[in-house]
């Protein structure tokens, strides 16, 4: 299969819509990102054939560029190749495990990824990312510094951080029958039936851990020991474990749903009643972040669209139009002030303190992950 | 002279047969891209799946396999009773809508082959038709009939008996779910059986003093068996192990080991288990559709 044929396969679902399925699970594993790893397959084993790259020669002004559906400002791209002369293909994916798989495959030919924090980490220990030559990147400092220090890529070896999100609670306001404040609004009686929370191991337990005030990040068995039994009893009184909380939430089905910062504020231009909070006791915060893929042909070129992505303004615009939250400082003053002002998309300083990012636990994960399975089957 | 020679020698013989492959070798280039394909496609893999079941687990390196060291608990684990209720739900949905299916596919199947007169082909394909279109769209267009706003509430609140039942994410949804994408399955064996029964046996059994009931139970049904059959196991077998409808339709009360599996290849981080449930699941089924055989009779296939 092609790759215009896969794109817009992906398309179907997302149809102007702004990343709707940013992390949807269920339509990617059977539709974009089969046909995505069918056609990465084909691909690589074509990589395999081809002329190698010519490393003396400068790189051709070309920048292939792998992003997220609708997840960009409309001046992003043209102003760039005007800066610089490189010609940008632009390509959507939309989902983590899509593009996981196809890096996996090797060869796609892309030179900048948009991997969320977990799985960039899972893709620098598959050794599937390139160092970055932050030489070239002189508005480094535009950076705040939270994300320079980050645990997913402290120090910004391997990524320059694109936005970035809150993982909380959306619901519609006037069907849950109460004040909706912290991870326990599970429990309003009027939602019984009628909630959901997501098939990600690590959000699913750390959403536990909050409520139960334990580290999100724990390792410790006792502590998953206590946010399964939470999560089991939890379970009899939601209606569904899904990834795909987006359209039921948007219709009614679902009153309430553990979800993505950016997919609640897209499904609020169709359905108003539908509010997103930062639960009180905390939550995961994520972070979107461009890479160079292990067999990228054109890192100079990536490098250099990185840096202009740190310019204030440019930074600026793509915050204006995709309302998630800026990792670049400088860009702050060119920002909408709705956007700067929303506490949601820029929590204040002492509810920030407790969004920390998903931490790396190497193979520990593998504690949550035989919890998990005894969640879903329980 | 040698060139005349030659043709005179290819005259005097047989010329279709010293042109021809020998029949073996023949029959054995035509099984050739199948068998190529059965092998590629069908027995490599499950040899995978089997080398996986005994494999070492990991997170950045999902699956380790070293002839050293078998992993044989991951088949321990995957009969573990947490899972019991999962197996067991999955052959309750299953048989369930295979009875289903024959309950609402031998009716039509019926009538199709003997009532349907000249559209009869035009029925077969309205049969066919929903193929057309991929199963995973046709079972998000039952999302939104049954969701709480959807279509089905709305006619039923049209006759006032209430627009707000819940049937998302029920056993009802998951089983409805198994039986509208299987039913085709059902028919078209079932129908093909019917159509080649001899009619007249029908109207020798009322002449000969049976009834409607009696006529159906000694010589329609023993006609339509071979396609019953074949139904049964065509709905069946994908049935239990099917994965896009109790992911997409049920809810936290419906999981079912398709689910269970491909779970283990993602959050559960856990391939060895996958395959080895994979490789019970299989065990499974090969076992019971081996009793069923054995009880209808393989002959009637």
């Amino acid at each position: 299969m092609s790759e215009p044929d896969r794109v817009s396969l992906a398309f179907i679902w997302d149809t102007d819509s702004t990343r709707f399925s940013r992390r949807t699970f269920m339509r990617t594993m059977a539709f974009a990102s089969a046909a995505g790893f069918i056609a990465a397959c084909g691909s690589s084993s074509k990589g395999g054939s081809s002329a190698p790259p010519d490393v003396t020669s400068p790189e051709a002004k070309t920048l292939n560029f792998y992003n997220w559906t609708a997840y960009i400002a409309p001046s992003t791209i043209p102003n760039f190749q005007k800066e610089t002369g490189i010609k940008v293909t632009y390509d959507n994916y939309s989902s983590n495990d899509e593009l996981f798989a196809k890096m996996s495959a090797g060869s796609t030919g892309y030179d900048i990824i948009v991997p969320t924090d977990a799985t960039l980490v899972k893709m620098i220990h598959a050794d599937l990312v390139e160092p970055l030559d932050l030489s070239l990147i002189t508005n480094i400092g535009n950076i705040e510094q939270r994300f320079r220090t980050a645990a997913y890529d402290p120090g910004n070896k391997y990524s320059i951080p694109w936005q970035w999100g809150t993982t909380g609670i959306g619901f519609d306001k006037t069907k849950v029958g109460g004040k909706v404040t912290d991870w326990d609004a599970f429990n309003l009686p009027a939602i019984k039936g009628k909630s959901s929370f997501l098939d990600e191991a690590r959000d699913a337990f750390a959403m536990a851990l909050f409520a139960l005030k334990l580290d999100p990040n724990t390792t410790d068995t006792g502590d998953l020991d206590q946010a399964k039994d939470y999560l089991i009893s939890l379970k009899k009184k939601i209606k569904t474990i899904t990834s795909d909380y987006q359209d039921p939430l948007a219709s009614g089905e679902l009153l309430l749903s553990q979800a993505y910062s950016g997919d609640v504020f897209t499904i609020q231009v169709d359905n108003p009643k539908v509010e997103y909070i930062i639960p009180k006791s905390g939550a995961f915060s994520w972070v979107d972040s461009m890479a160079v893929p292990k067999d990228a042909k054109h890192p100079g070129n990536a490098e250099k669209f990185m840096n202009y992505m740190l310019e204030p303004k440019v930074g600026a615009a793509l915050t204006n139009t995709v309302h998630y939250g800026s990792p670049n400082q400088a860009a702050t003053p060119y920002i909408d002030k709705a956007i700067l002002d929303n506490p949601l998309i820029y929590p204040p300083a002492d509810v920030l303190a407790k969004l920390p990012f998903q931490k790396d636990i190497g193979e520990e994960e593998l504690k949550y992950s035989d919890r998990w399975t005894e969640v879903k089957s329980a | 002279m040698t060139g005349s020679r030659a043709q005179t020698d290819a005259a005097t013989k047989k010329p279709a047969r010293s042109r021809r492959l020998p029949d073996w070798l023949a029959g054995n280039l035509l099984l050739l891209p199948t068998s190529v394909w059965f092998l590629v496609l069908l027995v490599i893999p499950t040899l995978l799946i089997v080398a996986y079941s005994l494999g070492h687990r990991g997170v950045i390196q999902p699956i380790r396999f070293t002839w050293g060291s078998l992993v044989w608990s991951n088949y321990k684990t995957a009969l573990n009773p947490d899972f019991l209720p999962i197996f067991t739900r999955s052959i309750v949905y299953a048989l369930v809508s295979t009875i289903a299916c024959v309950l609402l596919g031998f009716p039509l199947a019926y009538w199709i082959a003997r009532f349907s007169g000249r559209l009869r082909n035009l029925y077969l394909v309205l049969v066919i038709i929903p193929f057309l279109t991929s199963y995973l769209i046709r079972t998000y267009g039952w999302l939104v009939i049954l969701q709480r706003n959807g279509v089905l509430n709305s006619l039923l609140g049209h006759v006032g008996l209430g627009n707000q039942h819940l049937f998302l994410n029920t056993h009802f949804a998951v089983i409805l779910g198994l039986t509208y994408g299987f039913l085709p399955f059902m028919i078209l064996p079932l129908y093909a059986s019917i159509e080649r029964m001899d009619k007249s046996l029908v109207e020798a059994s009322y002449d000969l003093g049976h009834g409607k009931t009696s006529t159906f139970f000694r010589v329609i049904l023993p006609s339509a068996l071979p396609g019953l059959i074949a139904g049964v196991l065509l709905v069946f077998i994908p049935a239990v192990g099917d994965y896009v409808t109790p992911a997409l339709l049920g809810g936290v009360k419906t999981q079912m080991i398709g689910t269970t599996i491909y779970d283990q290849f993602g959050s559960g981080n856990n391939w060895p288990l996958g395959s080895a449930m994979s490789m019970l699941l299989m065990l499974l089924i090969l076992a019971g559709v081996f009793v069923y055989l054995s009880r209808v009779g393989e002959d009637a296939l």
